[in-house]
């Protein structure tokens, strides 16, 4: 069978459902896509934490200090479990981590704005988690198998993480008026870049990941089971959400006010309020390791 | 020592009369340590008293929201 042949059997076999694993045959194309995919999704754990880890000595209680600690190595944790998926199809991690820095690479748009509360520690935690767990529900029913598996650690150790940003929203709603008021502003400011971060909406014809199942379901959809989910649980306690179109019709659907897609643009290619801070942050810290790596190699070549 | 219970009382000789009435009527008390409430400081930090040695922070049985969720709702309907 020739290599034409062995794609178009390929792209049926995954179209319509079937799973590929790491040492099968797969067409260029596709390996490159879902590194691509999970390229991207590795650095966006990676540089999800800075968010977080600054607010780790601020933390208002010894609990919350460890389970913002907890939920930083968690997130670590799954950058290294989906680094291992990307190198498998033939990327060098050192390479990887090397275009994260230097910017060739992109991480997800809500990991490029500042934090400027503890009430945004609470959003992030609860809405910023939710919208990624929508997606990696999605992804366990990816096309590429060994991508598929890591999400069920990864959503078990998200849906904690979610219960810990509701339960630090709910104990300041619960509080003072300025603490209820440091939360409605958090949501105000995160409003936007929530609903751009699943994307918008594709077209299978053009939209290689939803065609080859790489994704499951497609942008709109998340977005439109986020709502269905999340929209109903802010207003319970009382905030407002920053859209006056947003609302949902007979059938289920949300409407809502299209979001900036030239914001989420220009905050992926780097142009985001921490962008480069951030990766300079990646960067020194880099620099400031290489002993650590330096010496472990050494050893490990004067052993061999 | 354990807390027995409090008095109201105007004053201190008093407080003893009542607190003996109260706690020590039938003989169930050997001693009674009696202290005008100003005098108590109180530590209740969950932090100091109870750390999560448990790591129940990181599981779901470390986050039981039902009464908080409760009472946010119940304040979200009164307000306006």
């Amino acid at each position: 069978m020739d290599d034409q042949a062995r794609a178009e059997s390929f792209y049926a076999h995954v179209g319509s459902g079937g799973k590929v694993e790491a040492d099968d045959w797969m067409p260029d194309d596709y390996r490159a896509a879902v590194l691509k995919f999970v390229e991207m999704h590795a650095n966006s754990e990676l540089m999800g934490v800075l968010p977080e880890r600054e607010w780790i000595l601020r933390a208002p209680t010894l609990r919350r200090k460890l389970a913002l600690t907890s939920k930083v190595q968690d997130e670590v944790g799954h950058a290294q479990l989906l680094y291992r998926v990307a190198e498998d199809l033939g990327k060098p991690r050192e390479q990887m981590l090397a275009d994260l820095m230097a910017g060739r690479t992109k991480f997800h748009n809500v990991f490029h704005y500042p934090t400027a509360s503890w009430a945004d520690v609470g959003i992030i935690a609860w809405l910023v988690d939710a919208a990624a767990i929508v997606s990696q529900q999605a992804l366990r029913d990816s096309s590429y198998a060994p991508y598929a598996r890591t999400m069920k650690k990864i959503c078990w150790e998200e849906s904690v993480h979610i219960m810990h940003g509701r339960d630090v929203v709910l104990t300041m709603m619960n509080g003072t008026a300025s603490q209820r008021a440091l939360v409605q502003d958090a949501l105000d400011r995160w409003w936007g870049p929530l609903m751009q971060m699943h994307g918008p909406p594709t077209d299978p014809a053009t939209d290689k990941d939803l065609r080859w199942r790489i994704k499951a379901k497609g942008n709109e959809q998340l977005r439109q089971e986020f709502l269905s989910i999340y929209v109903p649980r802010i207003r319970e306690l009382g905030l407002r959400i920053p859209d006056a179109e947003l609302r949902q019709d007979d059938d289920g659907r949300w409407h809502y006010t299209e979001p900036d897609w030239g914001e989420l643009r220009s905050v992926v290619t780097g142009h985001g309020p921490k962008s480069q801070e951030r990766l300079a942050f990646r960067r020194t810290n880099h620099a400031a390791t290489q002993w650590v790596r330096d010496a472990l190699l050494q050893q490990a070549s004067a052993a061999a | 020592m354990i807390h027995g219970g409090s008095v109201r009382a105007p004053d201190e000789e008093l407080a003893l009369h009542y607190a003996r009435e109260f706690y020590g009527r039938r003989q169930e008390s050997h001693r009674l340590w009696i202290v005008p409430r100003e005098a108590i400081v109180e530590l209740d930090d969950p932090d100091l008293l109870k750390p999560p040695f448990d790591r129940s922070f990181k599981k779901p049985g470390g986050y039981i929201i039902k009464h908080k969720l409760e009472a946010a709702k119940a304040r979200a309907g009164e307000g306006t």
